[in-house]
């Protein structure tokens, strides 16, 4: 059995440090940027870092993806040790409760960033991996699905993501980070998409056809010149990654997911011995 | 800040202001919609004032600031006449905005100014005090008063409709 207090302080510690403490990726390129507002950019994490303070004061809504193993043995289901964890890091730390409950009529703030978005993907073996994104509203906000025709060219579908990213990226905190999913159906193509984020920038496609396709895919985007703060100084995009599914012969699902310069993410994994 | 330097500012300088600013945003833009279209006295006063679109994070323990910095000015573009109506004589925020946006800061002779984005924990401490003015309620979508000290900001729209973005 995997113990839930260990699921809980490993997580919670984690979750804390990804939203105080500089992405190292990402910390090359800000020290290397020198267009405006470099130096308050430069100044922020140290800031973060050394008073405890989030980076950003969206501190996000917390999506997780949980590799479940089919040996693993757990105390209660995962969405509430989850659940628990974002509460604690939420409550207890100098963060912002940024959810509220029902989306449309009341828009009531839950008080402690709960729930969390918990995507469940159970796999072989005796290993539970968690990976997790913290999420801001803005570029939230730039998520889009396309539901293109099969027989679209690469070409045409990379001008479609071009476009979507010229059109919105400034609104995103660039650099962005980039995350395609395609395949699967509408829904999952999106979730493709969002685990892309979780991606480390150097990692690439281990299928080598769709490797070239991010290569390219990040090089095109960069000629945006979109910048830093959408000020067109400095990168525009940090990397480009793509998930696929299997789909159907009728379709062809995009989902693009877009996130901040921060790129808050996180990787844990237990063994259940 | 007065209404005479604002038509002086240019797209593109560079600031670093002091004073007051008044924060909120989408949740408490709409609840003063709401007031204002049942005729309704206002919680805040808005007159020569600038907003900053913004919502902060809970404060630290012994302090009373917590990380701040600006959200999508463009989900405000609806309220704008609003509170230029209301004689605000500007916004603080982040990104590109409508097009409509650019017209009414034409119109009422008013400024867009953003602000760094994602560098909360160094904004805040550019702040020297806060209060809450309306709708606590609303958590950090409460309307904020916020005195600010060197507070950087960047002209992206000014009073002639020259923009950034």
């Amino acid at each position: 059995m995997i113990s839930k207090r260990e699921i809980f302080e490993k997580l919670s510690n984690h979750i804390v440090q990804v939203n105080e403490t500089i992405n190292p990726e990402v910390k090359t390129y800000i020290d290397e940027y020198k267009g405006p507002f470099s130096q308050a950019l430069k100044e922020n994490y140290k800031i973060a870092e050394a008073e405890k303070l989030p980076l950003c004061q969206d501190t996000g809504i917390v999506e997780f993806f949980v590799f479940l193993g089919n040996e693993v043995i757990l105390e209660e289901p995962i969405f509430s040790t989850l659940n628990e964890v974002v509460e604690k890091v939420y409550t207890e730390n100098p963060f912002r409760f940024s959810l509220v409950s029902d989306p449309l009529f009341e828009r009531k703030n839950t008080k402690n960033n709960t729930p969390p978005v918990v995507h469940i993907f159970q796999v072989s073996g005796k290993s539970l991996e968690i990976k997790f994104l913290v999420k801001g509203g803005g570029s939230e906000n730039l998520s889009a699905l396309f539901m293109l025709k099969p027989s679209i060219r690469v070409q045409e579908l990379k001008d479609v993501i071009i476009g979507h990213v010229k059109e919105n990226g400034a609104k995103g905190c660039p650099p962005l980070h980039v995350g395609i999913g395609i395949g699967g159906t509408s829904d999952k193509a999106m979730v493709l998409s969002k685990l892309a984020l979780t991606k480390s920038f150097k990692e690439r496609n281990q299928d080598p056809v769709y490797a070239v396709f991010e290569e390219e895919l990040l090089k095109d985007l960069n000629t945006l010149k979109i910048g830093f703060q959408g000020l067109k100084e400095g990168v525009s995009v940090f990397s480009v990654h793509v998930e696929y599914a299997p789909t159907h012969i009728a379709t062809l699902p995009v989902g693009v997911s877009l996130d901040c310069y921060l790129c808050r993410k996180g990787v844990i994994k237990f063994e259940d011995r | 800040m007065k209404i005479d330097e604002i038509e002086k500012l240019k797209v593109r300088e560079l600031l670093q202001y002091t004073g007051e600013l008044i924060v909120m945003r989408d949740a408490a833009h709409q609840k003063l919609l709401e007031l204002l279209s049942k005729n309704s006295q206002l919680p805040v006063d808005l007159n020569e004032k600038i907003v900053f679109y913004a919502g902060p994070a809970n404060p630290p323990k012994n302090s009373k600031i917590g990380s701040i910095g600006p959200t999508t000015s463009e989900r405000m573009d609806k309220y704008l006449e609003m509170i230029f109506k209301l004689s605000v004589l500007g916004t603080v925020g982040k990104g590109k905005r409508s097009d409509l946006a650019v017209k009414l800061c034409i119109k009422y002779k008013r400024v867009y100014f953003i602000t760094p984005s994602g560098a909360a924990a160094y904004l805040s401490k550019c702040v020297k005090d806060i209060k809450i003015l309306a709708f606590p309620e609303l958590g950090p979508e409460a309307i904020y008063n916020i005195n600010v000290e060197d507070f950087p900001l960047m002209v992206a729209i000014d009073t002639n409709g020259s923009q950034i973005f």
